[in-house]
């Protein structure tokens, strides 16, 4: 039985969670850059910025890896776009240092970074065409003409722009400028494209078809991406990793799946999907065996490896809702079980998520599948159900 | 007592709730009138002050001097039962053959002056604007006082205060001398540059202020964008803030430019004798050699050339209106 990576603390020890990735392992994992041998090209080592009194970036280490995708997931106000607008060069970090290629661009000023960004609100300039806007940075470069409406014109065939030449952005839709911007920053052939909530202005369908179609785009031109993000389902398509941030800290890095599966800290678990968390205590635990007693139900859990822990210390189990199996029959087991009263249901159309209480007065989520659900006997509203888990869907979690 | 009271109350509410009605109606359909009454007022204005004593000043000028009162002939009179109009048309020929050319000289320095006291207030205004649109609230506001509070003093008497600070004896050349930069005085006063010192000075809120409501509507992110694409900061200030901020500009320039052009105070106060501006031919024409035919034919030409701007101005507003934003 394989060990379940622990966290290592995250107040003591501040390069958090280097990445193990093993190949093949998790099915639906894409490799990480890092496993393939890629080259870094972005090194940004013990960058902080300070505004005032306020520590917005603190300490930071990233590595980015030539033609990946990396998200910072975080929630407003945890200094995701302070790092990026660091990144673009329009702050100044109070120290570290931020090696692109090998070599330090704090200092350079942002006109003279090769890394282009794609703005939030796109910032297309409104008094030029489509056309004027992606040949803008070129013109910059003072790139001869013949190449200049050669490159454009790849960028606008590339976004699938090529009908709308000369309008101005006020006559495009929202995908539309969205395009436009991808390709300006695109044009100039970036070391490292940064995107500003990319899909930040857009509504929720026109987001979710987006998403694909820029990971196609970027993936097309190979170009390697950091984008920014407060928005968990974005950064789980979109990205090969994301780093989880919060007050200026990295608190985990790791590809989707993994920070989905195995978060490291209690912060991760409830930042990321939704999650039924217990306060448990550790009773015993061996190589193969450790027996936890949650607070909130008789029956102990139990988990099918160990865990760095001294007995009697307390604990945390985190546990997905659609992990949970919901039935009105005992499954007739000592552990791993509790059961409570069906308190309400929420019919979300794929889903319904049931809210079950506890004797101990807890309220825990279940998902079922509603394919499942309409089925007959399964538990409706003030049954007495009885909730069970596997072993492995338990999470333990120190901190 | 209490009773009559809410009774009343409840009267004036159902008052209320039955007239509301009314009220959508007639402002739906029956009060063109108003829109007609309300519209009238200024084009009331207009015509009583502007276009009346303009259409007088067109008649004065299509008529010659004569030593009477009202010292110019009439256009139209009648002898043995005919009426004659008698139009002459020798004032303007006369502002542009004047042996002197005392006339376009005039009218030259001052599109000059008026042209490049403007620029200066442009050059001025615009830091001041932004610095000003940049800043927080409350320091805007202490700023903003202090634009605009010298024009709550007469503006006679700042170019008065001027011409003691400007003067050989003045404020300026007391304190160079003091320091030791300068060893005699220099004259200031009666030169072009204190009359352009006069006119910006003057001239600089009509300026500041358009650029800046301008600069507040800036989408400063477009700078961003401009810097990353790899353009240097000046070219990111003409490809970015300029034409963001050209109505601004502009307006702030038609502000300065139109009355500088025909100004009269300041160069009468701090210019020299020898640059003779259009304000002061006028003032001569009318005053000196009562020859108010000649006098309301240069106001007249001076009005046809401060068209030409003016209408480029409208040209600019409308594209700006029609092309980048949509209408």
């Amino acid at each position: 039985m394989e060990k379940t990576p622990l966290n290592t603390a995250k107040g003591t020890d501040k390069t958090i969670n280097k990445v193990q990735h093993r190949p093949g392992d998790l099915p639906g994992q894409k490799p990480s850059p890092a496993e393939q041998n890629r080259r870094p090209i972005l090194e940004i080592k013990k960058l902080n910025k300070t505004f005032e009194t306020f520590k917005a970036v603190d300490d930071v280490d990233l590595t980015l890896y030539e033609g990946e995708i990396f998200a910072l997931l975080g929630s407003s106000g945890c200094g995701k776009s302070t790092l990026l607008r660091m990144l673009a060069g329009f702050e100044k970090p109070s120290s570290g240092s931020i090696l692109l290629d090998g070599k330090e661009i704090i200092g350079v000023p942002p006109y003279k970074r090769p890394v282009n960004m794609m703005f939030q609100s796109y910032a297309l300039f409104p008094y030029m065409t489509v056309k004027q806007n992606i040949a803008f940075g070129l013109k910059q470069d003072k790139i001869p003409k013949a190449e200049l409406e050669e490159r454009v014109e790849k960028m606008l065939k590339l976004v699938h722009m090529e009908n709308y030449v000369d309008r101005k952005p006020y006559q495009l839709s929202g995908g539309q400028k969205q395009r436009v911007a991808l390709a300006r920053s695109l044009a100039k052939e970036p070391r490292v494209l940064l995107l500003d909530e990319p899909m930040g202005a857009l509504d929720k369908k026109l987001r979710e078809q987006m998403r694909l179609e820029l990971v196609d785009i970027i993936n097309a031109v190979g170009v390697t991406c950091l984008m920014v993000t407060h928005d968990q389902e974005e950064a789980m398509t979109m990205a090969d990793r994301i780093a989880i941030m919060d007050r200026g800290e990295f608190i985990q890095i790791g590809g989707p799946r993994e920070i989905y599966e195995n978060p490291n800290c209690r912060f991760c678990a409830e930042f990321i999907g939704s999650v039924n968390i217990f306060d448990c205590t550790l009773l015993s635990s061996n190589k193969q065996h450790s027996l936890i007693k949650a607070n909130d139900f008789n029956n102990n859990i139990e988990l099918e490896h160990d865990i760095d822990l001294a007995d009697g210390m307390p604990l945390t189990i985190a546990i997905r809702p659609e992990k949970i199996y919901i039935s009105k029959e005992d499954p007739q087991q000592d552990t791993n079980i509790c059961e409570g009263v069906v308190e309400n249901i929420a019919y979300l159309g794929d889903i319904s998520i049931y809210y079950v209480r506890l004797l101990s007065g807890r309220l825990i989520s279940a998902t079922l599948p509603n394919v499942d659900r309409f089925k007959q006997g399964l538990p409706t509203w003030d049954d007495k159900v009885y909730l069970s888990w596997d072993p492995e869907s338990c999470i333990a979690l120190t901190i | 007592m209490s009773m009559g009271f809410s009774a009343n109350m409840s009267f004036i509410r159902r008052a209320f709730r039955k007239s509301k009605p009314k009220v959508i109606s007639v402002s739906t359909h029956q009060n063109t009138w108003r829109d007609y009454a309300l519209i009238l007022v200024p084009y009331l204005w207009m015509i009583l002050f502007f276009l009346l004593p303009f259409l007088i000043i067109f008649k004065i000028s299509l008529s010659v001097t004569q030593i009477a009162i009202p010292p110019y002939s009439p256009i139209v009179t009648f002898e043995e039962g005919a009426m004659q109009i008698i139009l002459h048309l020798e004032n303007y020929t006369n502002i542009f053959t004047d042996p002197e050319g005392t006339y376009w000289r005039s009218y030259l320095k001052s599109i000059e002056v008026a042209f490049f006291s403007t620029f200066f207030c442009l050059i001025i205004g615009y830091p001041l604007a932004w610095a000003l649109a940049t800043s927080k609230p409350a320091i805007r506001n202490v700023v903003f006082m202090l634009i605009i509070m010298p024009s709550w003093t007469s503006f006679v008497v700042r170019i008065y205060a001027w011409m003691t600070i400007m003067k050989k004896d003045g404020l300026i050349n007391d304190l160079l001398i003091h320091f030791g930069i300068i060893d005699s005085p220099i004259t200031m006063l009666q030169t072009d540059f204190a009359v352009y010192v006069g006119i910006v000075y003057c001239y600089l809120p009509y300026m500041v202020l358009p650029l800046f409501s301008a600069l507040m509507k800036v989408d400063y992110s477009l700078i961003e964008a401009a810097y990353d694409l790899g353009c240097k900061p000046v070219k990111t200030f003409f490809t970015t803030l300029v034409p963001q901020t050209k109505s601004g500009i502009v307006a702030g320039s038609m502000l300065v430019f139109i009355p500088a052009l025909g100004e009269y105070v300041i160069p009468e106060l701090l210019g020299g004798k020898g640059s003779i501006l259009i304000g002061r031919v006028l003032w001569q024409e009318f005053f000196n050699n009562r020859d108010w035919p000649l006098a309301s034919a240069v106001a007249i030409t001076m009005l046809l050339i401060l068209t030409i701007p003016i209408i480029w101005f409208y040209k600019i507003e409308r594209k700006e209106q029609e092309g980048a934003y949509g209408k």
